[in-house]
């Protein structure tokens, strides 16, 4: 275990060399790949939590993505399909339809995955239909909406109309991040939250779900 | 221009320039916006009608101008769609094109350069245009060679040239009109920001700055002669407007404070410091939050920055941290413009010139724009509480200030503007010339330099 402890820290530490080369190490050891990924996890979570805490910046949680990207290269034909299926609490994310802004969004996405939510992303310019169906589909509990553009603040109202005109709007909590958003533009979409900032949305995301 | 206008003009454009400079001024600047949206679609045009329908283009901002007679200045648009056709610019998605009509132009994310170009682009910037990167983001470049690229650059450097002079036209139309400067002219990026924006894209080179570091200092130094002769042959012949500068990815959280001191900023201040020394202001766009970074700018000299601060930082605290050094524009949240209402507006306004304006050094504005969607009763309160509670002594008269001469040598000591055929291989090839070589080698020179920075137009 000592290894694969180490293996958290060269992940932590953003050492992508020794991360693979431990990986190998690991594999020959017969250690199993699952055991590999969770120690892979481990450092996500850390990576996350020191981007939360401003020790580290969005540099680093891009380059510890591509290392994990990596490692998973690796990894991944040596697991049937369902081993490597998210088990955690489901969180519908995308961009509003008219924005095609996805950065903000895709930090989110990694920290909520890495944080062990089951993230169902639906990319840029989404329609207010689609995050309807997707909620109905999962039964998401929280469904967060991103946008870099200030035509979004009508269009996430829109959202929230929808999801009220398809009868589920209280089944499901409305978190909000972006460049526009603050408190009064929560309270005119009708949201339930808004985020600051990406560790925000991903805090607000276990609120959710009693966490 | 009548009389009434060119004072009318001439007393804006010293009002702006004393602004920027730091100096005492009669009042505020009064919609001192150097991206006013929500003036390109006031009059009731779709964004594509704007981008598209160079008559209603001017009719808008005509429009804008006539309705609010006493703003300070009036930016003459941006981007004029069929220039982007003409070579199949794929860096971005056009309303009425690839997005709906009513829906603002937006930047595409993708990496147009690969992670072992770096020499290339280090060592010989035209053959890394020519060969690699202009292949990729123009789409009708995609076949080197192929009779449709010829035809492409052609039409692509006159759809530049016919840019130029719509520009050009609608500039003076606001200046002999309407007696409003120019909020900016000409443009550059950050040289890290052209690496992250559209050549490697924001995941290619968060890569690098881990895995080949050296690499991105060296090609952020190379870039910085071109990107600056570049922003130059732009801007106001002149020198009466800053040169605008939209800043990406400095700020917080994109880059840790050691990786904005490493690759960021040296390069960045180089650049700025060359274009000061040229006799230039500059206004940059500090977008997202520099609070952790901006402290920078007080490297530079006194008065010759002008900085947008965006709805993601605070005002006061920019004031308290650089606002000895240059200037600021902000305060005002995106959403008052859009949500919130006149009386909201009113006591916002006279809240700022009270206390981060009371001194002067502020222009009112939102994060770095005027929102699109702005209610024109917001921008009315906006431009009557300026006038209102902006003032600060109605007996000073700023002068125009006079253009600072060129640097002997050019604005880039040793680096003489990049060129593809140089005027001595010509005139070699013609075993010299007849008459006055002058009078032939200025404008083969001129088109030279000219043609060259069309490659970096595409840039971003």
């Amino acid at each position: 275990m000592a290894a694969l402890t180490e293996l958290t820290q060269a992940l932590v530490e953003l050492k992508k060399e020794d991360v693979l080369a431990m990986i190998e190490g690991e594999l020959e050891k017969k250690t199993a790949p699952l055991e590999i990924v969770k120690a892979l996890n481990a450092g996500m979570i850390n990576v996350g939590e020191r981007f939360a805490a401003c020790d580290y910046f969005i540099s680093e949680l891009i380059y510890s993505s591509h290392i994990m990207k990596e490692a998973m290269a690796r990894l991944d034909p040596l697991f049937e399909q369902t081993d490597l299926e998210a088990k955690g609490e489901k969180v519908v994310i995308g961009t509003v339809k008219g924005d095609i802004h996805d950065i903000g969004k895709n930090i989110v996405v990694t920290l909520m995955r890495n944080a062990g939510f089951k993230v169902i992303d639906l990319g840029v310019d989404v329609p207010a239909d689609r995050f309807v169906e997707t909620v109905k589909e999962t039964g998401a509990k929280a469904l967060a909406l991103s946008c870099l553009l200030n035509l979004a603040i009508t269009e996430m109202k829109g959202v929230v109309e929808a999801l009220a005109a398809a009868g589920i709007r209280n089944d499901v909590k409305v978190v909000l991040g972006g460049q526009p958003i603050d408190e009064k533009v929560c309270e005119y979409v009708g949201a339930d939250y808004y985020g600051p900032d990406a560790p925000a949305g991903v805090r607000i995301c276990k609120q959710i779900y009693g966490q | 221009m009548s009389d009434g206008m060119e004072q009318l003009f001439e007393e804006r454009l010293a009002r702006y320039q004393a602004t920027i400079a730091l100096e005492p001024t009669d009042r505020m600047i009064a919609a001192g916006t150097g991206s006013n949206n929500f003036a390109e679609i006031y009059a009731g045009y779709s964004r594509q009608e704007i981008m598209y329908d160079i008559n209603k283009w001017m009719a808008a901002e005509s429009k804008f101008a006539e309705d609010f007679p006493r703003i300070d200045m009036l930016r003459a648009g941006r981007i004029w769609g069929p220039m982007f056709e003409s070579v199949g610019f794929r860096l971005y998605k056009l309303p009425g094109r690839d997005l709906p009509a009513n829906t603002d132009f937006q930047f595409v994310e993708g990496e147009w350069m690969k992670a072992d170009e770096y020499d290339v682009l280090i060592n010989d910037p035209v053959e890394f245009m020519m060969e690699y990167r202009l292949p990729r983001v123009l789409g009708e470049f995609k076949e080197k060679g192929s009779i449709r690229s010829y035809m492409a650059f052609l039409k692509g450097g006159m759809a530049f040239v016919l840019m130029g002079q719509l520009m050009r036209e609608k500039m003076l139309n606001l200046e002999k009109k309407y007696g409003l400067p120019q909020p900016t002219q000409g443009a550059m990026l950050a040289p890290f920001d052209v690496l992250a924006d559209g050549y490697r894209g924001l995941q290619g080179i968060m890569i690098d700055i881990f895995e080949r570091p050296d690499k991105v200092v060296k090609a952020c130094d190379a870039l910085i002669p071109d990107l600056v002769n570049c922003a130059i042959a732009t801007a106001d012949p002149l020198k009466r407007y800053p040169i605008f500068m939209p800043l990406h990815r400095g700020n917080h959280p994109f880059l840790s404070p050691k990786q904005f001191d490493t690759f960021y900023w040296p390069p960045l201040y180089k650049a700025i410091t060359l274009l000061i020394g040229a006799g230039y202001t500059v206004r940059t766009y500090l977008e997202g939050d520099w609070t952790p970074n901006w402290h920078h700018w007080n490297e530079f000299p006194k008065g010759k920055i002008l900085c947008d601060i965006d709805n993601k930082a605070d005002i006061a605290k920019a004031r308290k941290d650089i606002g000895g050094t240059v200037c600021l524009a902000g305060g005002i949240p995106d959403r008052m413009f859009i949500l919130g209402t006149a009386e909201e507006m009113r006591a916002r306004v006279k809240e700022l010139c009270e206390t981060v304006g009371k001194e002067g050094g502020l222009i009112l504005n939102g994060g770095c724009a005027i929102p699109y969607l702005t209610k024109p009763e917001n921008f009315k309160a906006y431009l009557d509480a300026t006038l209102e509670y902006g003032k600060y002594d109605e007996t000073i008269k700023p002068k125009l200030k006079k253009p600072l001469a060129a640097p002997a040598g050019g604005p880039v000591p040793g680096h003489p503007p990049t060129v593809v055929t140089a005027w001595e291989k010509k005139v070699e090839e013609w075993g010299g010339v007849t008459g006055d070589e002058k009078m032939i080698r200025d404008p083969w020179e001129m088109l030279e330099r000219r043609a060259f920075c069309w490659l970096h137009f595409w840039d971003w």
